[in-house]
């Protein structure tokens, strides 16, 4: 029941908002006004389609219909949502992971390091079959005792998938059994994702902080613009940017990885505006994947008569060198056939410095810093777009509360892209932003350390950080003042990241409410009985219009240990 | 007016009354948590069929009224409780034609749309999202039943 008045911040986008009223193409925000008001049975997860003998809903307000047709209560209803989006994100690290996995075996490409490349392979497996082990030995020993006596550590896709996903087809279990299979199921991805990480390293080599261009100022006026959009195989992606180098083609990506060591490719805009290149008539050709892609790309590009190739389709491709050479050829043909198309670029353009790790940052510095009390504390950006936000208003503002604050602030994958278009990871504007303690613990990391750190993004950069720092530090991760935010999240794979990350030990504090607001039970759960098993919570607050400050501000007292008010101003129970 | 044909009974219409007329927070998240618990004015009968007040022009739940708690608004014509007044003996709920009244469950008072009178436009019929529930002068209702 909210209009968002102010779509974006980011000024290039807002500029082609005008354009697309005019031309009567509906984009994101169009067609989000014509969804509210938004089923609200759905947006608390009282709602139930796992049967035909429904739909069915827990009603808030009426007796006569409390409970589904199978008995199920608004409890069970809500923690069903959360396991289902989970399990739903789960499958997008499995297939990220054994789609390149397979492409390695396949002797598609020509590995860096061989032996670990083979070791990594059997590793994959053994993740399949029973859980693995290479990936257990690097994370500390007291997050795997007490995942293991919860029961929720890692024991391969039968144990950990199949058994969880049977928890939406029936059974008795209570709201905390079903929640401990939530995050049994979210430990399996984080696994997935370390080893994609790990795999592409031995693959690809490290990747080292890499200075890129972000937004649409990128855009080439005189050669032809490929985009590449969404999760697909890198090495495919790789092979692109080969090929396009040679031919003076222009390669962008859109919610893509943008570092695949030697290629960086510069970055064209976020997810919340992923229609929005195309409308620039300077897209010549599109490759799409699955992932983080919006179907609405197919009508805006056939307004601006631009060819969309599929990265994965049921026929697939088996020689990926004749593939992408018919990708490049059809970009550069393209580009000759659109010359009578406008090509409109805004100026727009920030450079940032990304694919920071823990190789690349003293982990140890940072970890002395705490304890001195130079830094206040980490959070971690995470999460993409969501219009239910003005786009990147929430996280700009955020960062900006947090760097005042001296907290070191961490970024990866989409929250990077949007902190990155403001020149958050540029290292010429750190001091516009740095609070005094901030600045000097950055400065003593190295020269070019932006004022947000961008560590990784599909890969396990971030857990490696992580597993580096609760090392460095000797002691859990719920004894630093350190957070996770997502202030704009929106796919399943950002949840089961969520989850993960409350199970190493870190706070996360969550935008929008997840489709758990409807139980009282659930949300004790997942604060209090999170709290008692990992030392950490997943907040998710009930509040809607709260501004970003108030917002960082929260999270700045919870930090601080100095709670004294929640989140709507009202004195903390 | 209510359009049967278009009524999905998807209790939309239910669940943002209870959140904007009944409860304290306004907020649906907060809304679902509150006790006692919001009683929505309009209810979806059987499968497919949103019922609420039809504010009578000879409304028996007036006439049944023995302390004059149940008034008509001069002004808009439409039919409300005076929930201080009301003393609870629930001769409205008895004589309503459509079973619209109810007794409230917590509080003792009588409890029943009043079209969102403060409001300029019920929320049931803003936010339905087929327009099966809809605003409008009908001259006609009497020959084209609801």
């Amino acid at each position: 029941m909210e209009f968002i008045q102010k779509k974006t911040i980011d000024s290039a986008v807002e500029y082609f908002l005008t354009k697309a009223a005019d031309s009567e193409i509906a984009l994101v925000w169009d067609r989000y006004e014509g969804q509210l008001p938004e089923c609200g049975f759905c947006e608390t997860g009282l709602s139930c389609r796992d049967c035909l003998q429904g739909p069915c809903i827990s009603h808030p307000f009426r007796d006569s219909n409390k409970l589904g047709v199978c008995g199920k209560d608004r409890d069970t209803l809500a923690i069903q949502s959360l396991l289902r989006l989970v399990l739903k994100g789960t499958m997008t690290y499995l297939d990220r992971l054994t789609d390149f996995a397979q492409e390695v075996e396949s002797k598609q490409v020509t590995p860096k390091n061989k032996v670990k490349t083979d070791q990594m392979l059997k590793e994959v497996q053994a993740l399949i079959q029973n859980g693995g082990t290479v990936a257990k030995k690097e994370f500390p020993k007291s997050w795997l005792r007490c995942w293991e006596e919860l029961g929720i550590a890692p024991e391969g896709i039968a144990r950990d998938l199949f058994k969880a996903s049977q928890k939406l087809e029936g059974g008795v279990s209570e709201v905390e059994e079903i929640l401990l299979w939530t995050f049994k199921a979210s430990l399996f991805a984080s696994m997935a994702q370390w080893l994609y990480g790990s795999l592409k390293t031995s693959v690809f080599g490290e990747t080292v902080p890499t200075k890129i261009e972000i937004n649409l100022g990128g855009l080439k006026q005189k050669a032809p613009n490929l985009l590449l959009y969404g999760y697909f195989s890198p090495i495919l992606k790789r092979k692109i940017a080969e090929a396009a180098k040679k031919q003076g083609v222009n390669v962008m990506g859109v919610c893509t990885e943008s570092l695949l060591p030697p290629f960086s490719f510069p970055i064209a805009t976020g997810y919340g505006s992923q229609e929005i290149p195309l409308m620039t008539g300077a897209v010549d050709l599109v490759v799409v994947g699955d992932q983080f892609v919006n179907p609405s790309l197919l009508k805006v590009a056939k307004e601006f008569e631009i060819p969309i190739i599929l990265a994965s389709t049921l026929k697939k491709e088996k020689n990926i060198g004749l593939f992408v050479q018919r990708i490049v050829e059809q970009a550069k043909k393209s580009f000759n056939f659109r010359r009578s198309i406008s090509r409109d670029i805004p100026e727009a353009k920030e450079y940032a410095t990304m694919g920071f790790s823990k190789d690349s940052i003293d982990v140890k510095k940072i970890a002395t810093a705490l304890q001195k009390g130079l830094l206040k504390g980490i959070v971690i950006f995470a999460g993409s777009n969501n219009v239910k936000y003005t786009q990147d208003q929430e996280i700009t503002m955020m960062a900006q509360e947090f760097l005042k604050n001296d907290i070191l602030c961490l970024s990866k994958g989409e929250a990077s892209v949007a902190l990155g278009k403001y020149g958050f990871l540029n290292p010429a504007s750190n001091e516009k932003h740095c609070g005094k303690g901030l600045s000097d613990v950055l400065s003593s990391l190295g020269k070019e350390i932006p004022s947000v750190i961008d560590i990784g993004g599909g890969d396990g950069t971030t857990t490696d950080f992580l597993l580096e720092l609760a090392k460095t530090g000797k002691r859990d991760l719920s004894g630093y003042p350190i957070a996770a935010c997502y202030p704009e999240a929106n796919r399943s794979s950002e949840v089961t990241e969520a989850m993960w990350t409350v199970a190493m030990g870190i706070t996360t504090y969550f935008w929008p409410a997840l489709p758990v607001t409807g139980s009282t039970k659930v949300l004790e759960a997942l604060t209090k009985s999170c709290a008692e098993k990992f030392g950490s919570k997943l907040i998710i607050t009930t509040e809607k219009k709260i501004d970003a400050r108030a917002k960082a501000d929260f999270i700045l007292q919870a930090m601080k240990g100095e709670r004294k008010y929640n989140i709507s101003g009202k004195p903390w129970k | 007016m209510v359009d049967k044909s278009k009524c999905t009974g998807c209790h939309q219409c239910e669940l943002w009354c209870g959140t904007e007329i009944s409860s304290v927070s306004k907020e649906l998240y907060q809304a679902i948590h509150e006790e006692p618990q919001p009683v929505p004015r309009v209810y979806v009968e059987g499968k497919q069929f949103a019922l609420q007040c039809r504010h009578c022009d000879e409304a028996p739940c007036i006439e049944a009224c023995p302390n004059g708690s149940m008034r008509r608004d001069p002004e808009t014509g439409l039919v409300y409780v005076n929930e201080p007044t009301c003393i609870a003996c629930w001769m409205c709920v008895m004589t309503c034609p459509f079973g619209i009244i109810n007794p409230s469950p917590s509080m003792k008072v009588a409890i029943k749309c009043d079209r969102c009178r403060n409001m300029g436009y019920p929320i049931c019929a803003e936010v339905c999202p087929t327009q099966a529930l809809k605003l409008e002068d009908r001259k006609d209702y009497r020959t084209k039943a609801f």
